[in-house]
């Protein structure tokens, strides 16, 4: 009986992380860039001063949470879960002088579909999406110059999505 | 020692012959009934049977009906449908003459048929404070779902007035076979109670009150 008592309250008390979902699970995936140099397009190159914001469907520009002006070759941006397609204005040499910010704003566009997908009791549902288009608004100092998409499904934030060459 | 042997000899001499009561008793899970009018997210109604076969083995079975709600952060789905459990009781307890107390354990099969209706969902996104939350109300109906386990149970049953029990027992379950619905799963099988994510087990327990109707009387050997 007391064997019994023991197992029981064990299987009580191991219930709760059952219901808490943990960090290590892949939920919903985030959208990953890569930069490569234009004259030598194997070549990863980091980008100097590269901060991004997020557009909402106004054109305004929202606070991506994390995000701070760094150089670096890669960057990781969340898509909306309730549409089918986000843009962003992404940075080259991003700063704030005075109040006045300074730096090369490029404008990007990424259409896709979404899919839900069940994960377990505690992650419930993420959403994957599958990339249908990217596209880098043409402005008159263009900074990205060109793109590829290397994987459309966007199922983990391990992969590079999309390239850009700049 | 010699003192202990001769009292023995004296008790086993003794020629009254104590006589136990067989038959069927039958009777209800009154916690199952005290929670569906107390609690909005669940009902349940479950009938309990056992049948006498030998002094201290009992066959066993319970059948019942289960809806349940359940609401997380995330999920909010609601199972429903029947299950059969059948087993054996096997009585660990040395009753005093003319007592028919039980302290049991027992071991069940058991099979439910239900469906599981997924009502709304939140996707799990860590990144959502930029574009905010997104839930999906589509209500989606996974029917012809079913379930098999095995269950250690452990309890007592108390007689308290002529031929009326009541008694508490706990279960230990171990699933053996479900089918899960497309793109869901579980969360809640009746009989079997709610899943977990790290296993194939459940827990349960029971209030029990049910009636003996005595069909013979026989003396314990």
């Amino acid at each position: 009986m007391k064997k019994f008592i023991c197992l029981f309250l064990i299987v009580i008390f191991s219930c709760e992380k059952d219901d808490i979902c943990p960090e290590t699970t892949q939920t919903t995936p985030r959208f990953v860039i890569e930069f490569y140099d234009l004259t030598n397009p194997d070549e990863i190159l980091s980008v100097p001063g590269l901060y991004a914001l997020g557009l909402d469907s106004e054109g305004l520009q929202v606070p991506i949470n994390n995000e701070i002006v760094t150089t670096r070759s890669s960057i990781t941006l969340p898509l909306k879960t309730n549409g089918s397609e986000t843009e962003f204005m992404l940075y080259k040499s991003y700063d704030i002088v005075d109040g006045i910010t300074s730096g090369n704003p490029d404008r990007i566009k990424i259409t896709y579909n979404t899919e839900n997908v069940y994960v377990s009791r505690a992650c419930a549902y993420k959403t994957n999406f599958d990339i249908q288009t990217f596209a880098i608004t043409t402005d008159t100092d263009q900074w990205m110059i060109g793109s590829e998409i290397l994987i459309t499904e966007i199922t983990n934030e391990n992969d590079i999505h999309v390239k850009i060459l700049h | 020692m010699s003192l202990y042997a001769q009292e023995e000899n004296i008790q086993t001499s003794d020629s009254l012959v104590i006589k136990h009561k067989y038959g069927l008793r039958v009777g209800v899970d009154a916690s199952k009934l005290v929670r569906t009018f107390l609690e909005t997210d669940y009902s349940a109604i479950e009938f309990n049977a056992d049948y006498r076969f030998t002094d201290r083995l009992y066959i066993a079975a319970e059948i019942g009906n289960e809806e349940r709600t359940t609401s997380t952060d995330y999920l909010n789905s609601t199972a429903k449908g029947t299950y059969l459990k059948a087993g054996i009781d096997y009585n660990m307890y040395d009753n005093w003459a003319g007592m028919e107390n039980m302290v049991y354990s027992g071991l069940r099969f058991g099979i439910s048929n239900f469906n599981q209706t997924l009502n709304s969902y939140t996707i799990y996104d860590t990144n959502n404070s930029t574009w905010g939350q997104t839930e999906v109300l589509e209500g989606e109906n996974f029917k012809d779902l079913s379930a098999t386990w095995l269950e250690l149970v452990f309890g007592f049953k108390a007689e308290v007035i002529n031929n009326l029990f009541v008694g508490i027992n706990v279960q230990i379950k171990g699933r053996l076979s479900e089918t899960q619905p497309d793109n869901f799963e579980n969360i809640y099988i009746p009989g079997f109670g709610r899943t977990f994510d790290s296993g194939n087990f459940g827990v349960g327990f029971g209030y029990n009150i049910s009636y003996l109707i005595p069909l013979i009387k026989k003396a314990k050997k």
